[in-house]
């Protein structure tokens, strides 16, 4: 099996570049601990858990997105709808951790790079437009699809500028220009983040009609809707 | 639902998808990997044989190890060790993150959650 969307190996970006954002990434996981700390309580132990087991395993389900082209979801936008940003850059990083350490996915000298950009960035951008998307249109259920969908799109797109400026910083374009780079992983990236938020936002829903307060994003509320009374284990 | 009966079917979804649908998945080149591949000719497994591109300047993984590359390399069936690979993936991220988180929310610091 190929090497996934966005993960970058060694190599490509430079050593000085890579340790100044193995240090970037480092504050901001640690500044996410102490965060996610202060809201986690035991019962949540679980689903976080199985939050970050299932991008582990939906990370492996490379898509195609063009000819001869694929993408994989990276996760960010379902651990913030699900479990908010802090703890959702924690499970994102702990599945990149892994698949560097143990499947020889991502460099380990680009392991901050791949934090960074996957793990730190898609998930705060996708829980900012989570968070306004559900101001604008309330919470429904067409509201958080449209939401999670959005959120999802631009996480990835998002994902894949922060590599971007790494790559302008650290990397060196081979027979062929940066914007040319530039243009292609944009225009591929976009893609990707469709088939993200098509996934994201059917997984996120059937939570929230299953389990609304496990949906962080709600805030625990459950969505609008003349639904039958749902039980609360 | 259960919380309890919730976190068994999720995981059982994981494994199923990890396990069983990653076999099915796409195996083109990924967005980031084709990018770096323009410029490049690869052969029919996808390794480079000519041209010049960014991807020349990736290097061999530093660790690698038995799981590399979502396989198991000391399975013979290449599709018996993928499914072998995903399942065992799984299990070891969701052990690894729930012994992470669950420190973290028993260890010290601040509490003024509405637990």
């Amino acid at each position: 099996m190929p090497d996934l969307a966005l993960h970058i190996p060694n190599g490509i970006i430079g050593i000085p570049t890579s340790l100044a954002f193995g240090l970037a990434a480092a504050l901001a996981v640690g500044a996410c601990v102490a965060a996610a700390r202060r809201g986690l309580d035991e019962r949540l132990v679980p689903l976080a858990g199985l939050a970050t087991a299932f991008i582990f395993a939906a990370q492996m389900l490379n898509f195609p997105v063009a000819a001869g082209v694929s993408g994989h979801l990276l996760g960010g936008a379902l651990a913030a709808a699900l479990l908010g940003p802090g703890l959702g850059v924690l499970c994102v990083t702990v599945v990149i951790g892994v698949q560097a350490l143990l499947f020889a996915d991502g460099g380990v000298s680009a392991l901050g790079l791949n934090v960074v950009n996957m793990a730190v960035i898609s998930t705060f951008a996708a829980y900012g437009v989570i968070a306004l998307a559900l101001k604008l249109l309330g919470r429904t259920r067409v509201g958080l699809t449209v939401a999670v969908f959005a959120a999802s799109v631009v996480s990835v797109v998002a994902a894949a500028a922060g590599f971007l400026v790494e790559f302008w910083i650290g990397g060196e374009p081979i027979g062929q220009s940066f914007g040319a780079v530039a243009a292609a992983i944009g225009s591929v990236h976009v893609l990707i983040g469709i088939g993200e938020g098509v996934i994201t936002a059917a997984a996120v829903v059937a939570v929230a009609l299953a389990r609304p307060d496990l949906v962080y994003a709600l805030k625990g509320a459950r969505i609008a809707e003349p639904a039958a009374v749902k039980e609360i284990a | 639902m259960k919380t309890s009966r919730f976190v068994l079917i999720g995981a059982l979804v994981a494994l199923v998808l990890a396990g069983g649908v990653a076999l099915f998945a796409s195996s083109s080149p990924d967005g980031l990997e084709s990018v770096m591949l323009d410029g490049c000719e690869t052969g029919a497994d996808g390794e480079i044989s000519g041209g010049a591109c960014t991807a020349q300047k990736a290097g061999e993984h530093e660790i690698g190890g038995p799981l590399a590359d979502y396989g198991m390399s000391f399975v013979g069936s290449e599709t018996l060790g993928g499914s072998l690979a995903g399942i065992v993936g799984v299990l070891l991220v969701l052990g690894i993150a729930t012994g992470l988180f669950r420190l973290l929310a028993r260890g010290p610091g601040p509490r003024n959650g509405e637990a």
